[in-house]
């Protein structure tokens, strides 16, 4: 079950090792430096330029060591090539000048792809696409079009050369591109403010340094927009700033780093304190609050710290690395897959926290297999309930029926029969009589027709009735519950009046039904002499597993002298 | 029991167990019912409603394919015959059902007679 970063093959991976282009992007660096102090560009640009291409470079080889991060390290030396080329229009070469002059803004397309889409290369949001396309239309495009009309000799690609069209061309350019750099502004710090544990400490320097570098170069925008002037100063100064964006990348990765000594520490306390919150224990020490455990049963099956059966997640939002004890998988970690960046930090926690994660394990199955427990019994309670319905409904549709008739006919005999013989049919209805009440008794008592047909409270008030002493009952629970909760209620209700009846010799009972918080309390109290108990073989007794499958308590209070209170609570739902 | 205008009235039997319906006619014959009908069934009885407009109808609560205070309800709704319910079941059994359902009372079988019949169609 474990996760592990999808990796290109190892021929694929060395050809397209952007070692390889370490030399040529060094090479190329001094290539431009050359041109540039041949060409007379002042020192602090030709200084300015150079760094940023060869601190791109430095970045995309940092990057190297997390496989996620594949494209953003091809984004990382595009730039770095893009820079250098747009230096091209240092040259007098024609040719090269018209190269340089189409790739001038090229690099900062591909930062702002970078940024929009750190550190997996895919774009967030719809209008994190658009920012990007749009990056690439004003700088590139632009460009292009500012080609074909610009009134420079140098520019071989000059259709229509008309300066005032070319300088509308790059006001537009410079427009747009403030509106860019705002929405691309707003879109990172739209980001940093979601960002948490694990992806801020790997995210969070390089979108700060961005933020900090368009918001600098806006006001340079801002400035050349104003003042109509040429901003080669500016153009130096915002190359310089935009070093800090690689340096960011650098950081992200030292500070997740910084993570590893802080999370074995906290893992040590692991193997002695309380695992109650292992979770929070284990979120904290990756600093991911995301953090879940899946503990993994016998079965297969992973069940929450209670024993809740969870499914683990898919797809790509989520990682899920499988920990394990003496070679068994018993539990997994569902967490950000950033933290995969860091293998080593998922590994230490993997180590160390295995054997308190294992006792937690434990724990979980015991929950679970108590749950399972419960629910078998309530299965089988629901069952025999079944089982008791179909005989009420056989006994009165086969026997009682057939004995009724009987009766009828004996009656109907015994009129038009002798003196002699009228007696006899009488006794022998009398009999058949006696039976029909007996039948109906136990019918009631395996199962209430009135208790499935009118609920709960009509059938204690027909339960109470057919009571010898009197019996009040109160209450509003006209709500229908569940079959097995008013067969509960019922049957405690039934038992209860039963015992009243039998044992107490009391004068008058009440039967008090209340459903409240999740609730249904039945109340069953008399007059009568107490002490009573529950007996092992008791009606009562006899009802503990259809409660105990409902979560249910039963409670009898009985002092001598001072009358019996039996109280059941029946967790209801709502 | 009957009426002394000599006019018997007609009644229909409605139960799924024939030994029973054979007992019911004798007692309603016995008391100066005439017997229109026999119906083991909801369809059966709606249908022989329609066709021999009886004056009463006795209906058992237990039929095979409705129960009998939906077939009372509807013959009450249709302004049809006087319904009188009986069951192998006791009154309270069945709750408010047989007050709700437009019946003109509820007889237990145990308890039928010519008598008791008459007293609720009265």
């Amino acid at each position: 079950m474990a996760s592990t970063a999808v990796t290109a093959s190892p021929s694929r991976e060395v050809a397209r090792d952007p070692v390889l282009l370490l030399p040529v992007v060094v090479a190329g660096g001094l290539a431009i430096g050359w041109l540039g102090v041949h060409e007379q560009v002042s020192g602090t640009r030709i200084a300015a330029d150079l760094a940023l291409a060869w601190a791109l470079i430095t970045a995309s080889l940092v990057v190297l060591e997390r496989p996620r991060w594949r494209r953003a390290r091809w984004m990382l030396a595009a730039a770095a090539f893009a820079l250098l080329g747009a230096d091209l229009e240092w040259s007098s070469a024609h040719t090269l000048w018209t190269l340089g002059f189409l790739l001038e803004g090229f690099w900062a397309a591909v930062m702002v792809q970078l940024v929009l889409t750190f550190p997996e290369g895919r774009a967030r949001s719809r209008i994190g696409q658009v920012a990007i396309v749009g990056a690439y239309a004003v700088t590139f495009g632009g460009q292009l079009v500012g080609a074909f009309v610009s009134p420079d000799a140098r520019d071989i690609l000059s259709v229509a050369p008309h300066a005032s069209f070319a300088h509308a061309v790059d006001r537009a350019q410079e427009i747009s591109g403030v509106g860019l750099a705002a929405l691309v502004l707003f879109l990172i710090l739209q980001r940093l403010r979601v960002l948490r544990g694990p992806r801020r400490r790997a995210q969070g320097p390089l979108l700060v340094a961005a933020a900090i570098d368009i918001a600098t170069g806006l006001v340079w925008l801002g400035w050349v927009i104003a003042t109509d002037a040429a901003a080669s100063t500016a153009e130096t100064i915002e190359r310089a700033v935009t070093v800090s964006l690689p340096l960011g990348v650098v950081a992200g990765i030292a500070w997740s780093r910084l993570r590893r000594p802080e999370a074995s520490e906290l893992v040590v306390e692991l193997r002695t304190e309380e695992a109650a919150s292992m979770r929070e224990r284990l979120a904290l020490a990756l600093g991911d609050p995301t953090l879940d455990v899946a503990y993994r049963l016998g079965d297969g099956r992973y069940v929450d710290a209670t024993g809740r059966p969870i499914a683990l997640p898919q797809g790509p939002d989520r990682a899920v690395t499988a920990v394990t004890a003496g070679g068994e998988e018993i539990a997994a970690l569902v967490h950000d897959p950033a933290l995969l960046d860091e293998p080593g930090l998922v590994e230490s926690v993997r180590a160390t926290a295995g054997l308190v994660l294992d006792n937690e394990r434990l724990a979980a199955e015991v929950r679970s297999q108590l749950a399972e427990v419960r629910a078998s019994r309530g299965r089988i309670v629901a069952a025999a309930d079944a089982e008791r319905r179909r005989i009420e409904r056989n006994l009165h549709d086969g026997a009682q029926q057939r004995l009724v008739t009987l009766s009828l006919a004996l009656g109907l005999e015994a009129s038009r029969a002798d003196t002699a013989a009228a007696n006899a049919l009488s006794r022998a209805q009398d009999e058949v009589e006696h039976a029909i009440a007996e039948l109906r008794e136990l019918a009631r008592g395996i199962h209430p027709t009135l208790l499935r047909d009118e609920g709960l409270e009509a059938a204690v008030e027909a339960l109470a009735r057919r009571t010898t002493l009197p019996v009040r009952v109160r209450g509003t629970a006209r709500h229908r519950f569940s079959d097995a909760v008013e067969l509960a209620a019922y049957f405690v209700a039934a038992e209860a009046l039963t015992n009243v009846v039998k044992h107490a010799s009391a004068t008058e009972a009440s039967v008090l039904l209340e459903r409240k918080a999740g609730v249904l309390r039945v109340t069953v109290t008399d007059d009568g002499v107490g002490g009573a108990r529950i007996a092992a073989d008791s009606g009562l007794a006899g009802l503990s597993d259809r409660l105990e499958a409902l979560d249910a308590t039963l409670v009898i209070e009985s002092e001598p002298d001072e009358g019996t209170t039996v109280s059941a609570e029946i967790p209801c739902g709502s | 029991m009957c009426d002394d205008s000599g006019v018997r009235k007609r009644v229909l039997i409605v139960d799924d167990h024939e030994p029973f319906r054979a007992v019911a006619r004798e007692l309603l014959e016995g008391a100066g019912y005439t017997v229109a009908g026999e119906a083991a069934d909801a369809a059966e009885a709606l249908a022989a409603v329609a066709a021999d407009a009886p004056d009463a109808v006795l209906l058992d609560v237990q039929l095979p394919d409705r129960d009998g205070f939906s077939v009372a309800a509807a013959l009450a709704a249709a302004d049809g015959p006087a319904v009188v319910l009986i069951s192998s079941r006791e009154a309270d059994d069945y709750g408010r059902r047989i007050a709700l359902c437009g019946a003109r009372g509820f007889i237990p079988k145990s308890k039928l007679s010519g008598a008791a019949f008459a007293a609720l169609l009265e």
